[in-house]
């Protein structure tokens, strides 16, 4: 890569504005190493010599260079059965509770969103297929949804690494995937297929309002990529992507308390999580 | 549930030794061999449903093919016939029912195919409809792995 010289202060602010108009995602100083690295990567990529050419073609949206841009700065390192404690929660409570006000056959409807590479919802999957002995009483239906169109091509073709398969057991990792070559593993076409993949922008109402609404919504680690106001848009525009009484599950460092009053936090054995409250209540 | 090949003895006494491992070794190998051969066909629109069931029945042994509904169930076993059918009510193009009956009228050999009905319904009404159609058995979800076993295995003609 090319040795660019760093940007001006007044270069870099104006980007994160642009950014932050775009995305929703806000970044300050504190990240400006980070950033500029990504800047560094799409100006070497798309053969810009100065920060001012790159701007104006981002801006311009030159060959979806914003969709190029926002992939860069979403970081997707994730694994299966991360925070696994959720998982627990979903199988011996979250669930329990849904299908006491459902018929046997009703659907179930989980979100994973932003799914990343696809960790996190064939997680959900496998840990269902393994822990929950109603997984044939109940249509579930999993979606997973991204604005990083890369990694959802990714999470597509269900290929996996060594590193995103770490925490789970050899007797699963043999069940669920077939080996590959250099290290890499594919899931089953069944698990593939018990997925459906999408783009959405979650910051968007007018995005998260076609998807419908979901017992269940994993909403891990991005929020905190949001500044107060995107991050109340999020948190009201999946609120209406809940059922009366669905539930939220936030990554552990999150809080929905500091950026929603609209959900209730239930505390759990395993997990704390939010829920959109079962009787209707006026929006304020 | 305990597995037991015969409560009767031999009429002469072998060690001891020998008797535990025509049991555990010799038998069991049979059976293993046995349910190797043996091909169930899962019929069931849920591709985690399939996955569930499939896993269950090839820890046991048995060989699994899967379709999505009943015209492609149709379609596999016009192409090579199995020696058991798991059935799905609810599926889009061609439900449960509706394949059975087409199945059963049918000339030749696969119409003969042994099948176990699987549905969340369980109304007397269900089963009625289940055997008119021609199913073997009818399971209401949701269904243990152990128990999908065990019915496999029986309808297969195999020892539990």
């Amino acid at each position: 890569m090319p040795d660019y010289p760093a940007l001006t202060e007044d270069e870099f602010r104006r980007l994160c504005e642009y950014l932050y108009r775009q995305s929703g995602m806000i970044f300050t100083e504190a990240k400006r190493y980070y950033v500029e690295r990504r800047v560094n990567e799409r100006m070497a990529a798309t053969g810009s010599q100065t920060f001012a050419s790159y701007f104006a073609r981002l801006r311009i949206n030159a060959e979806e260079e914003n969709e190029h841009f926002v992939n860069a700065l979403t970081v997707n390192e994730t694994y299966f059965y991360r925070e696994d404690h959720q998982l627990q929660c979903l199988s011996t409570n979250l669930l329990a509770e849904r299908v006491g006000k459902k018929r046997v056959g009703d659907p179930i409807r989980i979100w994973s969103v932003p799914c990343s590479t696809g960790e996190e919802p064939f997680s959900v999957a496998i840990w269902l297929l393994e822990n929950w002995p109603l997984v044939d009483n109940y249509e579930i239906e999993i979606v997973a949804s991204d604005i990083d169109t890369r990694a959802l091509e990714q999470a597509r073709q269900g290929i996996f690494g060594k590193r995103s398969l770490m925490r789970l057991s050899p007797y699963l990792v043999e069940k669920y995937f077939s080996p590959m070559a250099d290290e890499k593993w594919k899931i089953l076409d069944d698990l593939l297929n018990s997925v459906q993949f999408s783009t959405v922008n979650i910051v968007e109402s007018s995005e998260t309002r076609g998807f419908g609404r979901f017992d269940v919504i994993f909403c891990r680690n991005v929020l905190i990529y949001f500044d107060d106001a995107s991050r109340r848009m999020a948190a009201e525009n999946l609120y209406e992507n809940l059922l009366p009484g669905g539930f939220i599950c936030l990554g552990h460092t999150e809080s929905m308390s500091r950026i929603s009053p609209l959900f209730e936090v239930r505390q759990f054995a395993d997990a704390i999580v939010y829920q959109r409250p079962a009787a209707s209540r006026t929006r304020g | 549930m305990p597995t037991r090949l015969s409560t009767s003895a031999p009429p002469r006494a072998a060690p001891v030794a020998k008797q535990k491992l025509r049991k555990t070794g010799k038998a069991a190998q049979i059976a293993e061999a046995a349910k190797g051969i043996k091909t169930i066909l899962v019929i069931d629109d849920a591709s985690l449903v399939r996955l569930y069931y499939r896993s269950a029945l090839e820890a046991a042994g048995f060989k699994v093919e899967e379709a999505m509904n009943g015209i492609e169930a149709l379609e596999k076993l016009l192409e090579k016939p199995v020696d058991l059918l798991i059935v799905d009510v609810n599926m889009p193009q061609m439900d449960g029912f509706t394949f059975l009956r087409l199945l059963r009228q049918r000339d030749t050999a696969i119409a003969s195919i042994p099948a176990l009905i699987t549905s969340t319904e369980s109304g007397q009404k269900d089963f009625e409809a289940g055997r008119e159609a021609g199913a073997n058995y009818y399971l209401v979800k949701p269904i243990s792995p152990e128990a999908m076993v065990e019915f496999a295995l029986m309808f297969c003609g195999l020892p539990p």
